[in-house]
């Protein structure tokens, strides 16, 4: 019985075809809608974490814990071989990068602006990410003596082009102002105007020079598989090296877990609120086709029909109405998902903007599969909770009044 | 044992402002076999009269005796389910559901009554074949004529093995030729198959074919006349 009483529901949500088929294309387009844009959101919002966890913050950081305050260089890593050695024994970091590091003041002839200087070795296995965005000329490569690697904003600001001369001045580790004059080798363009603005690059070897201490390194950075375990593996390592301050990214930038952890918040927030629109408009139109059968349904419960079936019946009835256009919902925002995950939405018409934000210009949205399943799962609840009134409403009928009714 | 019982049934509609009496100490008694009509004019309580003898309403006063059950002293799911066991519904609307085919209305109750599949085929089948409308088994309601709608509801009101069909106007909306075959075709079921009916009417075809008319005046019995008995009897 329970067979049949589904197949009427399912005969039934067809008796109008016009108002059934407007309540499936609204939870089609509900649906894509929602997972559309929060296929959108969510990349936007991840690839703005994962290009400042690439970029500026790493997964993990270990530094000398006195050296967060002022950047005095004279803070380094002591005993940085044998920490390296040990890190790269353990099998879940997967890259480790490190640097000596200085702030200091970039001058051109034509201006000056204050940077972070990074010494870096390009014969180390894991380069720094800025490679990436390299756009002039190569990785301290091509100049001899100390080359230069420089944002396009602080080269556009210090009217640098490639080969020009700029001097840095900063600290060095006695705590003197020391100077040097850089070529610069290379220009790289990420999609964060800021960070262009603000780091340049030198050989480590120049940098340690000038700094007056040879072997220094002031910051490690480790990239895991996942970063998501960067907290708890910072604290392990916290454990083995109490002298150092090692912290994770979401320590270093809690705005950064504050984007993560919302992410998925807003997402199902969108879809929530979208799913509340449908669930108003089922209710509308479920009421509307148990109030004009209120004779038939009357009629049902004449002949025999039970409350316990009655309600499966207008049950199954609003379940279908709005689990025929979830699934179709669903694939045409997969389709879209998965076609514009591969070819990007091109939002370079806002690129000044966005890059103010750190966020890249060309987004390819991406939803993870579990979403999908989250989505059915909140759709047929939602179904179910439309269902409940319009099937409340039946049962309080009386059968000797739904008959007379016309 | 008679298959219905009345005893003093009253109904007042809206009782606590104008009261309405629908229906003022009705005694009546129906055996089995019965080919019986209720008859008045309108307002006399007829309808009131069947709707309470079937279970769909409750008397003010009184009490309804349906082979031997007294109606009051069961709940709503009881009197649902002693509808689906034991009393057939004929409605003067047909009241068919129509997205179902003529068989799949009538294999409906029976499927309700938790009967096999099968089993509900082949009488539904054998049903509509007894209606005259082998041909239409499976056309939807709205593909037949209002004489045949109703022969499918009184297929369906047969298909649980009712204890007695109870037809409320069955030929109010009916041409006099569909009347008149209604009208042959469950004198035979009366006839041939011992099946009790129960109407009410206005129609004079109807009145004219019962073996017994019950008049219902201002919700009283009026008159009782049993005009000839059931050949079986």
């Amino acid at each position: 019985m329970i067979r049949k009483i589904i197949t009427l529901g399912w005969k039934n949500i067809w008796r109008n075809p016009t108002r059934s088929g407007v309540v499936i294309i609204a939870v089609l387009l509900g649906i894509w809608a929602g997972v559309f844009i929060s296929a959108f959101f969510n990349s936007m919002a991840q690839g703005y974490l994962q290009n400042q966890l690439d970029l500026t913050v790493g997964h993990i950081q270990i530094t000398n814990p006195q050296f967060g305050d002022q950047f005095n260089p004279k803070y380094n890593i002591e005993e940085v071989q044998s920490l390296l050695d040990t890190l790269a024994e353990q099998k879940h970091i997967q890259q480790i990068e490190y640097e000596s590091q200085s702030t200091g003041l970039a001058q051109s002839a034509a201006n000056s602006y204050g940077v972070t200087i990074h010494g870096v070795d390009t014969t180390h296995t894991s380069p720094p990410p800025v490679i990436q965005y390299l756009k002039q000329g190569d990785f301290l490569q091509s100049i001899d003596r100390n080359p230069i690697l420089i944002g396009k904003a602080l080269a556009e600001r210090l009217k640098l082009d490639l080969r020009s001369k700029l001097v840095l001045s900063f600290q060095d580790v006695d705590g003197n102002i020391t100077a040097g004059a850089f070529r610069v080798a290379g220009i790289f363009d990420s999609f964060n105007s800021k960070y262009d603005k603000r780091n340049v690059f030198v050989l480590r070897s120049d940098l340690n020079r000038l700094l007056g201490k040879k072997d220094l390194i002031h910051k490690i950075t480790l990239k895991l598989g996942n970063f998501t375990n960067a907290p708890q593996q910072a604290e392990q390592l916290s454990g083995s090296y109490p002298d150092l301050k090692i912290a994770s990214w979401a320590a270093i930038a809690p705005e950064l877990e504050y984007v993560f952890s919302m992410t998925d918040v807003s997402m199902y927030v969108v879809m929530v609120i979208i799913i509340i629109a449908l669930v108003f408009s089922i209710i509308n139109t479920m009421l509307m086709a148990v109030m004009e059968r209120t004779r038939e349904l009357g009629m049902l419960m004449a002949i025999g029909m039970n409350k316990r079936r009655l309600f499966g019946m207008v049950l199954s009835e609003t379940f279908f109405l709005t689990m025929v256009g979830t699934p179709l919902g669903l694939l045409f925002s997969w389709i879209t998902v998965s076609i514009l995950g591969t070819t990007g939405i091109d939002l370079s018409a806002f690129a000044q903007g966005l890059n103010a934000y750190g966020m890249e210009t060309v987004i390819y949205p991406k939803l993870n599969a579990s979403y999908y399943w989250h989505i059915t799962l909140l759709i047929s609840v939602a179904a179910i909770l439309s269902a409940l009134y319009p099937a409340w409403k039946t049962l309080k009928l009386k059968p000797v009044e739904a008959i007379r009714k016309i | 044992m008679a298959v219905i019982e009345t005893k003093g049934l009253t109904k007042v509609y809206n009782k606590d402002q104008v009261p309405v009496h629908a229906l003022n100490g009705v005694d009546l008694k129906i055996e089995k076999r019965e080919f019986t009509a209720i008859v008045g004019p309108s307002g006399s309580g007829k309808t009131t009269l069947l709707n309470i003898i079937g279970g769909l309403d409750s008397p003010t006063d009184g009490t309804a005796i349906v082979q031997g059950t007294d109606l009051s002293t069961l709940s709503d799911s009881e009197l649902i389910n002693f509808r689906l066991q034991h009393i057939g519904f004929v409605f003067q609307a047909y009241n068919l559901i129509p997205v179902l085919t003529a068989i799949e209305n009538v294999a409906f109750v029976m499927q309700m009554q938790g009967r096999p599949q099968k089993e509900c085929n082949k009488k539904s089948r054998t049903l509509l074949e007894e209606v005259g409308l082998a041909d239409k088994i499976n056309k939807r309601p709205s593909a037949l004529s209002g004489g045949q709608q109703q022969r499918v509801a009184v297929a369906r009101a047969l298909s649980s093995n009712p204890d007695f069909v109870l037809a409320d106007e069955p030929t109010a909306n009916l041409d006099s030729v569909s009347t008149a075959d209604l009208l042959d075709m469950m004198a035979d079921l009366n006839e041939k198959e011992n099946m009790t009916f129960v109407f009410s009417t206005h129609d004079q075809r109807v009145i004219d074919r019962a073996r017994r008319v019950v008049t219902l005046v201002d919700g009283k019995i009026a008159k009782d006349d049993v005009r000839e008995e059931h050949p079986n009897a």
